[in-house]
C-alpha cells in the first residue's frame, strides 16, 4: 500500500502490524467504539449522515440513509442483523482483501459501531470462500477479542465463508447464500433493511464501508466530509492493476484525477507502451479511452462520462490489447457467473460470448456486430439484478468506443492483433468446467 | 378491522379499481388486459420475477421496464403493457427471443403442443424468426424423473415453477435446480426418482413440454380430447378434477382448482390411479359360483335372478357391508332395496361419522388463515387426506403455530385456532368437535378413511327408520364395493355367513369367496354425489361408460322385483335423499364447484366420548396406518409401485434424541417376541410417544412397542 | 462414531435458521470425503435435516464445491483480465506442461487438479495462483516447476 498522504482506512498500517490488537490499541484503536457506545443509535446515524459516507461496495448508496430505513426494534420486534459484504469478486478489485488482512481490527471496530447504530446483536461477515488468508487473520483478530468483553459487548460476530460465486456479492443473493440456499438474487422490494436475513431487518454493507466508520466517529462526521469533493466525500481505497508499473491498492482522496492515479501513483505504463483504455471501476463499468482519463476519480465526474467508480478497481490496458478479446473474456466471466435465474442474463450472456467468438475468429458478418449490440440492448434493462445488465453495458461500451477495431475484425476476416495481444486465447473457467458432473453444456 | 382499501390505477389507458395489495397481473386482468407470464404463479408463494415475460412500463418508477408480476397495484399508478408501450413490447419480444434461443422448437412431437403457454405467447408477443445461428444447448432427453414423469431439459425455460412447488408448497425437497447460469437444469438427486405424494402437480405447472406425464405421452392431441369435470373419489377431500378422455377412455386427470378445497393441487393417487379402470382383472360380467367348476360368467338377466333368489332365501337375515365409496344415490338405493324391500336394516359401515362436527364446519382453505393448528389423532394426515397436509404446511409458512398435541392454552389464546383429528379413537369427529367447543376453536376437521363415508351413512339412514336386528347366523352378506371386499373384518364376517353377494370391480378381490359377484364401477364412471370431509356435497360426473351397467341401474331393476321403487336416475334419487338429509338442495344446483353449506348451530354442549384409557407402559405406542399409495385401485397401477412406503418407522425428533436414534439409522421395533428391522425417520411433525409404521411393514407388532438401535 | 453430525449441529446453532449451516456443512463434508460424493451429500443431508437433492442443488451452484472427484491438491490459476494482461495464460500453460494434463483435468495419479479460475481478488499481485486455497502472488511461468515439485514431494 502506498498513499498520497491521506490515509484514513489504512492509517498506520504501513508503520505497524495492525493485525495485533495491542498495536491497534496503541494507535487509538477501539476508542471510536467507546465514543459511539456513549451515543444513542439515532445520534450515530446522524453522525454518519453528516459524514456523507457512501457505500464502498459498488452502488455508492449513502450509508447513514440506508441505516435510517431499518425499522426500530419497537416497529419490528424481530432480531436485527448486520451483514458485511466481504465477497469481493469483481474483476479488478482487491481492496477488501487488503483491508481485512492489514487492518482487521479497524474493520471489526467498524462492524461493532454499525451494529450499535442499527441495534443489532448479530453480525455475519460473508467472506468469499477463496479468501483463506483474510479469513484466518479475521479469525485470530476475533479470537484476540474473545477475552475483551468490554470491546465485544453483547454482539456476536460470525464469519461465514462463501464457496465460489461472484453473484453472492449482490446483497440479496448474498442473503440467500447466507441462508444456505443457491445464491440467486431476490426481487426488490422488499429491501433487506425491511426483510433481509431470515426475513428480519438487515443492513448489508461493504468491508471498506465498515472500516471507514471508526475514523469517522473519531474525527466527527463533518470533519470527514471536508475531504473529497461534493457527493464523493472522504477517501477511497482504489485497486490499480493491469498495465501499470506499480499495481496495488492506493488510498486516495475522492476526486483525485485518474491521470494522477495511473501515471503518478501507479507509475505509468510499463515497457514504454501507450495506454489504450482504462476500466475505471471493476469489470462492470463502461470503459474509458486513453484520452478520457483527465477526469476526477469521483462519482459526478465519472458520471459525465457515463461511467462509475463501482468497486474502485482500475484496470489499465496498453496498446497491444484487442478489444474483442477483452469483450470475450469479460462476457465469459459474466456467462460463468450468471446465476441462471432470469432469462435475459442466463441466455443473453452466453449468446454474447458466442457472437464475440465469431467476431474474433473473423467469420462474422458486419450484421453480427449489430446483432451483438442488439443482444446487449435486449439484456440491458430487462434483468432481475445488475449482473446481466452490467455485462451488456460493459461489452457494448467496448464496441462503442473501439468500433473501428471491431469492424476491422470483420473486414480483415480475422484479429488484427492476433497472438500479440496479451488477452489472446485466454482460457476462461466457463470453457472447461461445468458446475456438476452431469451437465452437458457445449461452450 | 377496516374495510378493504380500494386503489385506482390506469392500465393501458383503462381505469381500474382493485383492492389495495392486488397484484398488477390480476389488476390488469380486471381491466380485461393480459400481462403475459411464465414464472408467476401466486399459489407457489411470493413472486420471483425470474422469467421476465411480464415486463411493463410502470409509473411512478424507473424508466426501464418493470416485472409486473412482482408489483402490487398502488393508487395513481400508470401501467403500460405491450399493447401501448413500445418499451414493454420490445422487452417482451426480447424475453421470448432469449427463451427461444436454446429451445428445440419441436412442437410437432411435443405433448404440450396446442395447450402450451410458450406457443401461445410466442404467437402473440414473440419474434417471427430466429437470429440464433449457433448450436443450441443440448441435453440428454427425455429422462425419467420418476416412473410417472419425464423431463425434457431442452424444452425447459427455467421458470422454476416445478422446483418452487417441490420446495415451497409440498416441501418435499426432491425436485431441484442444479448448476448455475446457462448450465442450470432441473434434476432430482442422482438417479433417484421424484418420490413424493404430490409430484404430479409439476406436470400441470410446467408452462412448456419439459415435464410430461409418462402415462399421457403421445396418447392424445388437444383437439382430440374432451375434458369432463368431476371430483376425485379416492379420499375424503374430493378434489375437483377434469378427466381428459379420448375415444371413451380416460387418458389423464387434471386439477380443476376449487380454491376453498384443493387450491388446484392433486395427489399422485388422484392424478395417476385412473388406469385401474383398465386393470387386467376388471370384471365385466357377473360371476356365479358353480359347484366344483368354480365361477362362471353369466348374463345380467341370470345374475339378477340369482340375486333375487339369494335375497329371498336369506329371509331377512341380511347384513350389508358398505365401502364408503358408494355414491349417495347408490348407497340410498341399496338401502331402500334392502331395508324397505327386505326389512334388512343391519349394515357394517367403513366408519361412522358424527354430525357434531357440523357446528365447526369451515372450508379447508380456512386452515391457511389459522394462527394455531392442532393436529390430533396419530395417523399421518398426508396418507389419508393429502391435500389437508398442504393446507397445514401453508398455514405454517404463513406463521401459524402447528401443534402436534392439544396445548389447550395455545388453542384458547389463539384468534383463529383450527383442530384436525386424524386417526383412530376420534369417535367419528365427536371428540374433536367437543374440544373445539370447549376451547373456543373456530374450526374442527375430522379426517375419515373413506371418500364418501359421511354420504353413505346419511344415505343409508335416509332409506328407512328402523333399528338393525343383527341376525345370527347371517343368511346373506352383501358386500358393497372393493374397499369392503378388501377389508379383513368383512372377510371374517363372510366366513360365517351362509351366502355372500359381492359387488366389486376386480376379479382378484371377489372371486373365491362369493356366491355371486356383480361387477362394480369406479367413481370415474358414475353420476351422483359424494359428501367430503368438510360436509360439502359434490357432483360426480360419468367421464366414460363403464364396461358393465352401473350399480344404480341394476339396483333399480332388482328393487322392482321386490316392489320397491328406485329410480335409475341419480338426479331423482338425490332429490329423495336431499329432502331428508341435505336441506332439499336440488341436484342441478350443486354446480361444478360446490359451495359449502353453512355451519350448524351447536345448541347443546357436545359430549366428548372418551376412548379406552391408554395403557401406561415404558415403550412407545405403535400407530399402523394405511398408506396413501395402497388399496385396490393403486395396486392395479404399476407406475405407482415406486410410491409405496419404504420400510420406515417414523418417530418424533424428541424420542429420537432420547433413544440415541438418528435419521436414517437401522432400528428394531419389538413387541411380545416379534420384531421388525426398519429405518428410522425422525419427524418434526409428530408428537412424542408414538411410532408410526405403514401396515405393510408392521408385521405382527402389538400396539405397545420397544424401539432400539 | 463420526463427529460430523455433531459438528453440523453446532454450526446450526450459530444461525437464526438451521438452513444457514448448509454451506459450512457442505464444506466440511467435502473436507472429509475429498469431494461431495452422493454418500457425502446424503450424510450432509441427514445432519442438516434436509434432502440430498437440496444439498446437491446448493453445492452445484458454487465453484469451490466439487460433485466429481478432484485431486488431493488444487491448483487454480486466475485468468481474469488483470492477471491475463500480465501473462496468466502462460502460467496456466506452464502448469499444463509440468503436470502433463490440460486445464480442467486431474493428474493421472490423482494428485493435482488444475483449473483456471475467475478473479481471485488479487489483481494487483498478478498472476495469482491459488494452491490448495492459499494464494501465490506474482507467479511467473518460471516459478511453476518449483510449485509443482513442492506439491509432488510435500504431499
Ligand atoms: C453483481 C453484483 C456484485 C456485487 N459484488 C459486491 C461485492 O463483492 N462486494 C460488495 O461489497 N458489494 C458488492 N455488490 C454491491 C452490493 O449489492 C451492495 O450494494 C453492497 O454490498 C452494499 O454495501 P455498501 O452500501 O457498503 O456499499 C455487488 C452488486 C452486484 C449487482
Ligand atoms: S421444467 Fe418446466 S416448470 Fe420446471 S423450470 Fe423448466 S419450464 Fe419451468
Ligand atoms: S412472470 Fe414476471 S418475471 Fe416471470
Amino acid at each position: 500500500m502506498a498513499a498520497d498522504g491521506r490515509m484514513i482506512v489504512m492509517a498506520d498500517a504501513d508503520s505497524r502490524d495492525l493485525t495485533k490488537l495491542a498495536e491497534y490499541e496503541a494507535v487509538g484503536g477501539y476508542q471510536a467504539l467507546q465514543k459511539t457506545r456513549a451515543m444513542s443509535p439515532g445520534a450515530v446515524i446522524d453522525e454518519v449522515i453528516a459524514s456523507e459516507l457512501r457505500g464502498r461496495g459498488g452502488a455508492f448508496f449513502p450509508t447513514g440513509r440506508k441505516w435510517s430505513f431499518v425499522p426500530k426494534p419497537n416497529q419490528n420486534p424481530n432480531p436485527h442483523y448486520l451483514v458485511v459484504n466481504a465477497d469481493e469478486s469483481e474483476p479488478g478489485s482487491f481492496k477488501d482483501n487488503e483491508i481485512m488482512s492489514r487492518v482487521p481490527h479497524r474493520f471489526i471496530e467498524g462492524c461493532l459501531i454499525a451494529a450499535h447504530a442499527v441495534e443489532s446483536k448479530s453480525v455475519f461477515v460473508y467472506i468469499r470462500g477463496e479468501y483463506t488468508g483474510p479469513y484466518e487473520i479475521l479469525r485470530s483478530a476475533l479470537e484476540e477479542l474473545q477475552t475483551r468483553s468490554e470491546i465485544r459487548g453483547d454482539v456476536t460476530i460470525v464469519l461465514h465463508r462463501g464457496a465460489g460465486a461472484y453473484i453472492c456479492g449482490e446483497e440479496t443473493a448474498l442473503l440467500e447464500s447466507l441462508e444456505g440456499k443457491r445464491g440467486q438474487p431476490r426481487t426488490k422490494p422488499p429491501f433487506p433493511a425491511v426483510q433481509g436475513l431470515d426475513a428480519s431487518p438487515t443492513v448489508v454493507n461493504n468491508v471498506e464501508t465498515m472500516a471507514t466508520l471508526p475514523p469517522i466517529m473519531q474525527m466527527g462526521g463533518t470533519e470527514y466530509a471536508k475531504l473529497g469533493v461534493p457527493d464523493s466525500r472522504g477517501t477511497r481505497v482504489v485497486s490499480l492493476s493491469g498495465h501499470v508499473e506499480r499495481p496495488g491498492n492506493y488510498e486516495i482522496e475522492n476526486g483525485t484525477s485518474m491521470h494522477e492515479l495511473i501515471y503518478g501513483l501507479a507509475g505509468g505504463i510499463p515497457g514504454g507502451r501507450e495506454l489504450k483504455a482504462v476500466i475505471p471501476g471493476g469489470s462492470s463499468t463502461v470503459i474509458l479511452k486513453a484520452d478520457e482519463i483527465d477526469v476526477g476519480y469521483d462519482f459526478n465526474s465519472l458520471l459525465t462520462l457515463n461511467t462509475a467508480m463501482g468497486s474502485a478497481g482500475v484496470v489499465a490496458l496498453d496498446d497491444r490489447c484487442c478489444m474483442v478479446q477483452l469483450g470475450i473474456r469479460i462476457s465469459e466471466f459474466y456467462e460463468h457467473e450468471s446465476c441462471g435465474k432470469c432469462t435475459p442474463c442466463r441466455e443473453g450472456t452466453r449468446w454474447m460470448t458466442q457472437i464475440l467468438r465469431r467476431l474474433e475468429s473473423g467469420e462474422a458478418l458486419q450484421s453480427e456486430l449489430d446483432l451483438l449490440l442488439d443482444v446487449c440492448d435486449r439484456i440491458n434493462g430487462k434483468c432481475l439484478c445488475p449482473l446481466g445488465e452490467t455485462a451488456a453495458i460493459a461489452v457494448a461500451s467496448y464496441v462503442d468506443k473501439f468500433r473501428a477495431e471491431f469492424i476491422a475484425h470483420v473486414d480483415r476476416a480475422g484479429c488484427p492483433f492476433g497472438d500479440s495481444s496479451p488477452l489472446h486465447d485466454v482460457l476462461a473457467p466457463v470453457a472447461v468446467h461445468t458446475h456438476s458432473a452431469s451437465a452437458a453444456v457445449p461452450a | 378491522m377496516s374495510a378493504t382499501e380500494i386503489v385506482r390505477l390506469t392500465i393501458d389507458g383503462t381505469q381500474v379499481e382493485v383492492p389495495k395489495g392486488t397484484g398488477l397481473v390480476e389488476a390488469a386482468l380486471a381491466a380485461g388486459i393480459e400481462i403475459p407470464v411464465f414464472c408467476y404463479e401466486p399459489r407457489l408463494g411470493p413472486p420471483v420475477g425470474a422469467c421476465r415475460m411480464c415486463l411493463c412500463q410502470v409509473e411512478p418508477g424507473p424508466p426501464k421496464a418493470q416485472a409486473a408480476c412482482t408489483l402490487t397495484a398502488q393508487d395513481g399508478m400508470v401501467v403500460r403493457t405491450a399493447l401501448t408501450s413500445p418499451v414493454a413490447a420490445d422487452a417482451q419480444n426480447a424475453t421470448l427471443e432469449f427463451i427461444l434461443v436454446n429451445h428445440p422448437l419441436d412442437c410437432p412431437v411435443c405433448d404440450k403442443g396446442g395447450e402450451c403457454p410458450l406457443q401461445d405467447l410466442t404467437f402473440r408477443y414473440g419474434p417471427g424468426n430466429t437470429r440464433m445461428t449457433f448450436p443450441k444447448r443440448t441435453f440428454e432427453k427425455p429422462i425419467p424423473v420418476s416412473p410417472l414423469i419425464a423431463l425434457d431439459r431442452e424444452r425447459c425455460i427455467l421458470c422454476y415453477r416445478c422446483t418452487r412447488f417441490s420446495e415451497g408448497v409440498a416441501e418435499d425437497g426432491q425436485l431441484v435446480a442444479v448448476n448455475r447460469g446457462a448450465g442450470s437444469m432441473i434434476a432430482t438427486f442422482g438417479d433417484e426418482p421424484y418420490r413424493a405424494p404430490f409430484s404430479g402437480n409439476v406436470i400441470e405447472l410446467c408452462p412448456v413440454g419439459a415435464l410430461t406425464s409418462t402415462k399421457y405421452r403421445f396418447e392424445a392431441r388437444p383437439w382430440e380430447i374432451q375434458d369432463v369435470p368431476t371430483v376425485c373419489g379416492l379420499c375424503p377431500v374430493g378434489c375437483n378434477v377434469s378427466a381428459t378422455t379420448r375415444e371413451g377412455k380416460v387418458k389423464r386427470i387434471l386439477s380443476r382448482n376449487h380454491a376453498e378445497l384443493d387450491n388446484g393441487w392433486l395427489c399422485d393417487k388422484g392424478r395417476f390411479a385412473y388406469s385401474h379402470l383398465h386393470a387386467e382383472d376388471r370384471l365385466r360380467d357377473p360371476l356365479l359360483r358353480v359347484r366344483r367348476r368354480g365361477f362362471e360368467e353369466v348374463s345380467w338377466e341370470r345374475a339378477l335372478d340369482e340375486a333375487e333368489r339369494l335375497l329371498r332365501e336369506a329371509n331377512g337375515r341380511i347384513v350389508t357391508a358398505l365401502s364408503g365409496s358408494e355414491t349417495v344415490e347408490h348407497a340410498y338405493a341399496l338401502g331402500k332395496l334392502l331395508r324397505q324391500g327386505l326389512d334388512s336394516h343391519t349394515a357394517v359401515f367403513a366408519e361412522e361419522l358424527s354430525d357434531a362436527l357440523d357446528a365447526f364446519r369451515m372450508p379447508l382453505s380456512s386452515i391457511r388463515d389459522a394462527d394455531v393448528v392442532a393436529v390430533l389423532g396419530d395417523a399421518p394426515i398426508v396418507e389419508r387426506a393429502p391435500i389437508v397436509d398442504l393446507w397445514i404446511r401453508e398455514a405454517r409458512r404463513r406463521g401459524a403455530r402447528v401443534l402436534y398435541e392439544l396445548d389447550e392454552e395455545a388453542v384458547r389464546g389463539a384468534k383463529n385456532a383450527i383442530l384436525v383429528w386424524c386417526g383412530p379413537g376420534g369417535h367419528g369427529g365427536a371428540t374433536v368437535a367437543a374440544h373445539a367447543q370447549r376451547l373456543g376453536a373456530s374450526g374442527a376437521f375430522y379426517i375419515p378413511e373413506t371418500a364418501n363415508g359421511r354420504g353413505v351413512c346419511d344415505a343409508w339412514a335416509c332409506a328407512a327408520d328402523m333399528e338393525p336386528s343383527n341376525p345370527d347366523p347371517v343368511g346373506l352378506l352383501v358386500v358393497s364395493g372393493d374397499e369392503a371386499a378388501a377389508n379383513p373384518g368383512v372377510r371374517a364376517l363372510a366366513e360365517k355367513a351362509e351366502r355372500v353377494l359381492v359387488i366389486s370391480m376386480f376379479h382378484g378381490l371377489a372371486a373365491g369367496w362369493a356366491d355371486l359377484v356383480l361387477p362394480g364401477t369406479s367413481y370415474l364412471e358414475r353420476d351422483g354425489t359424494y359428501v367430503n370431509l368438510e360436509g360439502r356435497v359434490q357432483r360426480l360426473r360419468r367421464t366414460v361408460i363403464p364396461p358393465a351397467p352401473d350399480e344404480l341401474a341394476w339396483i333399480s331393476k332388482l328393487a322392482e322385483r321386490f316392489g320397491v321403487e328406485v329410480s335409475p336416475y341419480p338426479s331423482l334419487v338425490f332429490e329423495e335423499v336431499s329432502a331428508i338429509a341435505f336441506g332439499g338442495i336440488p341436484y342441478g344446483e350443486i354446480g361444478e364447484r360446490a359451495p359449502l353449506p353453512p355451519a350448524a348451530v351447536a345448541n347443546a354442549p357436545i359430549d366428548a366420548p372418551t376412548g379406552p384409557p391408554r395403557s401406561p407402559g415404558s415403550g412407545l405406542r405403535l400407530v399402523r396406518y394405511r398408506p396413501l399409495f395402497s388399496g385396490p385401485a393403486v395396486e392395479r397401477v404399476p407406475e405407482l409401485e415406486f410410491q409405496r412406503p419404504e420400510p420406515e418407522a417414523e418417530l418424533s425428533e424428541q424420542d429420537g434424541r432420547a433413544l440415541g436414534i438418528r435419521n436414517g439409522d437401522e432400528i428394531t421395533v419389538r413387541s411380545n417376541g416379534t420384531s421388525v428391522r426398519l429405518r428410522a425417520r425422525l419427524s418434526r411433525e409428530m408428537r412424542p410417544g408414538v411410532v408410526r409404521v405403514a401396515d405393510a411393514h408392521a408385521g405382527d407388532l402389538q400396539p405397545q412397542v420397544e424401539v432400539s438401535k | 462414531m463420526s463427529t460430523y453430525y455433531d459438528e453440523v449441529q453446532e454450526i446450526k446453532a450459530r444461525y437464526p435458521n438451521w438452513r444457514s449451516a448448509t454451506l459450512p456443512a457442505l464444506r466440511l463434508a467435502q473436507e472429509h470425503h475429498g469431494y461431495l460424493s452422493p454418500d457425502a451429500l446424503r450424510e450432509c443431508a441427514e445432519a442438516l435435516g434436509a434432502t440430498p437433492a437440496f444439498c446437491e442443488a446448493v453445492a452445484s451452484f458454487y465453484d469451490m464445491l466439487h460433485l466429481a472427484p478432484v485431486g488431493r491438491h488444487m491448483v487454480e490459476v486466475c485468468t481474469n483480465v488483470s492477471c491475463a494482461l500480465v501473462g496468466a495464460q502462460q502460467v496456466l500453460e506452464r502448469f499444463e506442461e509440468e503436470l502433463g494434463i490440460r486445464a480442467g483435468e486431474t493428474s493421472g495419479d490423482g494428485e493435482v487438479t488444475l483449473r483456471p479460475i475467475e478473479c481471485l481478488g488479487g489483481c494487483g499481485w498478478a498472476t495469482v495462483v491459488s494452491v490448495d486455497h492459499h494464494y501465490r502472488t506474482h507467479v511467473k511461468p518460471e516459478d511453476v516447476p518449483a510449485i509443482v515439485q513442492e506439491l509432488r514431494s510435500g504431499g
